[in-house]
């Protein structure tokens, strides 16, 4: 692994290119996430009516608010720099200077993290809009931390997916046979204890599943100790999926 | 003349496909050196190995002292790159792809602003500044990489194929940065199909086809040495050569017929000429020998794909 500071500047080309993406890429991740708490939320809680105590809405927001994140750094390390990497040659031209291919893949993945860092932000805004906020100042900022841990887990699995992906339909196998399944199996909707043991212990190897669970206990105010279990189960994988990605691009990357 | 590039028994192997077979080769500080091949010489092979961007498989690689190695962040700083593609960052302007850039090798801000001033000059593109990429034509884009190549001070500067698809005046000016460059001391590295340009600019080539090196040397002694001085073209189907070539025997040129033209290769045209002009055939060209002759003597002229 041949990481150094350089990963900021890689981070850095695309801030400076997101200018021009501004205002599309925030109303996509505002409005694919409002979509769902709108008729969700709104539209099927009022069927569900009280959900542990609280209108449905409570429920959903937690699970809404990790997965706009999941999706957002998923899409930006399989569309974004398969963009870079196959259409632009941006990253041809990255390591040929001192940056190494590592700095530029960690810079992508950083990348994306702060994607879903923003599109998870601008979510926490519309949900507190709606009176649906995390139970303290201090849970602000684990929820904060934990957008990121989970923007990296989530860049650095697309980031695998994208090292070996022959063109873009490719991305479609990911996303509609593992991302979208993943918001059904994770408690996202729902609670999982109506699953069969079978079920449950699937989801309990579903990475978005754990990000829930933080997620929800960060607006409930309750922290149970198995959260810990959870946090190192993100923590492990991410640091396996960074590496499994980094080392994979760098194959397609350097011949 | 100290060598600023070494190469031993470089190989290159995608696989089962051997790109580059096992050469040698020296280039010194301060020269325009040139890899001539056609398609799949392994040209672009062999200059990637230099500015570290692809492994070698074995063999020994030494750039201005150090060994040429993927992870050699030292010799990435000190080299500039123009690569054949465009590979310009399209989602940047003209001025933002040179600053992102000038971050990639520490450039401190004010001092890349001040350099990025000055190359979009070099390069003829400060009107330029603000525009896209997509809004540049072919040979703005081409003088754009020369810049970028040029960001960082370069000691040496590896340009892979620098004017395909060019017009002529794009392709003239972009000559006279590289020889700008060459006499500010800069060594260049380059490859390229086109024989003219490796003779307007460089002081030794050498020819490469399937991997291996044919010949190296100054391209005016390689066109002496392998073709003479001239080249008499003449178009005459194969069935009618027998009536000319019992009289242009005694004449000693070497000859060669390829499609429907029979070649000859002369230190002198005038009295081959002559003869054509007494045997009243008139379909002939008499022009100097070039690079291209001998490119085509070596790698041969069927088309190779």
């Amino acid at each position: 692994m041949n990481l150094s500071y350089r990963i900021y500047y890689v981070f850095f080309r695309n801030l400076v290119s997101y200018k021009r993406f501004v205002v599309p890429t925030f109303l996509v991740s505002l409005i694919e996430p409002l979509f769902y708490l709108i008729t969700f939320g709104i539209g099927m809680g009022a069927y569900i009516g009280y959900f542990g105590g609280k209108p449905y809405l409570y429920f959903l927001v937690p699970g809404v608010l990790v997965s706009s994140v999941m999706l957002s750094s998923t899409f930006e390390c399989l569309y974004g720099t398969f963009v870079k990497m196959v259409h632009e040659k941006v990253y041809d031209s990255i390591i040929a200077t001192p940056v190494s291919a590592e700095d530029a893949i960690a810079g992508d993945i950083a990348w994306a993290a702060f994607r879903g860092l923003v599109s998870g932000s601008l979510m926490l805004i519309v949900a507190s809009f709606m009176g649906v906020l995390p139970a303290s100042i201090p849970s602000v900022l684990i929820l904060l931390f934990l957008m990121v841990f989970v923007g990296i887990l989530f860049g650095s699995l697309a980031m695998i997916v994208t090292s070996f992906a022959p063109n873009f339909d490719f991305f479609n196998y990911y996303t509609e046979l593992v991302i979208t399944p993943m918001l059904f199996f994770s408690g996202v909707f729902f609670p999982l204890d109506k699953f069969p043991d079978w079920m449950k212990t699937f989801s309990s190897f579903i990475p978005l599943t754990h990000a829930v669970n933080i997620s929800r206990a960060v607006f409930s105010g309750v922290y149970r100790p198995e959260l810990i279990f959870s946090f190192l189960f993100i923590l492990v994988l991410e640091a396996i999926a960074f590496y499994i990605g980094l080392r994979s691009m760098k194959k397609r990357l350097i011949k | 003349m100290k060598t600023i590039v070494t190469a031993r028994d470089l190989l290159k192997k995608y696989g089962e496909l051997t790109a580059v077979d096992g050469i040698s080769f020296e280039i010194r500080e301060g020269e325009c050196f040139a890899f001539l091949g056609p398609n799949g010489a392994g040209k672009t092979s062999t200059i990637k190995m230099i500015h570290c961007v692809s492994p070698l498989t074995s063999g020994a690689l030494i750039v201005n002292g150090l060994p040429a190695h993927i992870e050699n962040r030292a010799l990435k700083m000190m080299t500039g790159v123009i690569p054949q593609e465009i590979t310009l960052d399209s989602d940047l302007t003209v001025y933002e792809n040179l600053i992102v850039f000038a971050n990639f090798f520490d450039i401190p801000k004010r001092e890349a602003k001040n350099r990025i001033a000055e190359l979009l000059k070099f390069v003829e593109l400060e009107q330029k500044r603000k525009s896209k990429i997509s809004e540049l034509s072919t040979g703005m884009k081409r003088r754009l990489l020369i810049a970028r190549a040029l960001l960082n001070h370069p000691k040496l500067i590896v340009a892979d194929e620098p004017t395909t698809g060019l017009d002529p005046q794009a392709k003239h000016l972009i000559w006279q940065r590289l020889r700008q460059l060459k006499n500010q001391g800069v060594t260049l590295i380059l490859t390229t199909q086109y024989m003219e340009e490796a003779q307007q600019l460089c002081d030794r080539v050498v020819i490469m086809h399937r991997g291996k090196i044919l010949k190296e040397g100054v391209p005016a002694k390689l066109v002496e040495d392998e073709i003479g001085r001239e080249v008499v073209e003449i178009r005459i189907p194969k069935e009618e050569e027998e009536k000319i070539m019992s009289h242009l025997s005694s004449l000693s040129c070497g000859h060669e017929r390829v499609g429907d033209t029979l070649y000859f290769y002369c230190q002198d045209g005038q009295h081959l000429m002559k003869k054509l002009i007494e045997l009243n055939f008139h379909n002939f060209l008499d022009r100097p020998a070039s690079l291209e002759d001998v490119f085509l003597k070596l790698t041969g002229r069927g088309l190779i794909e």
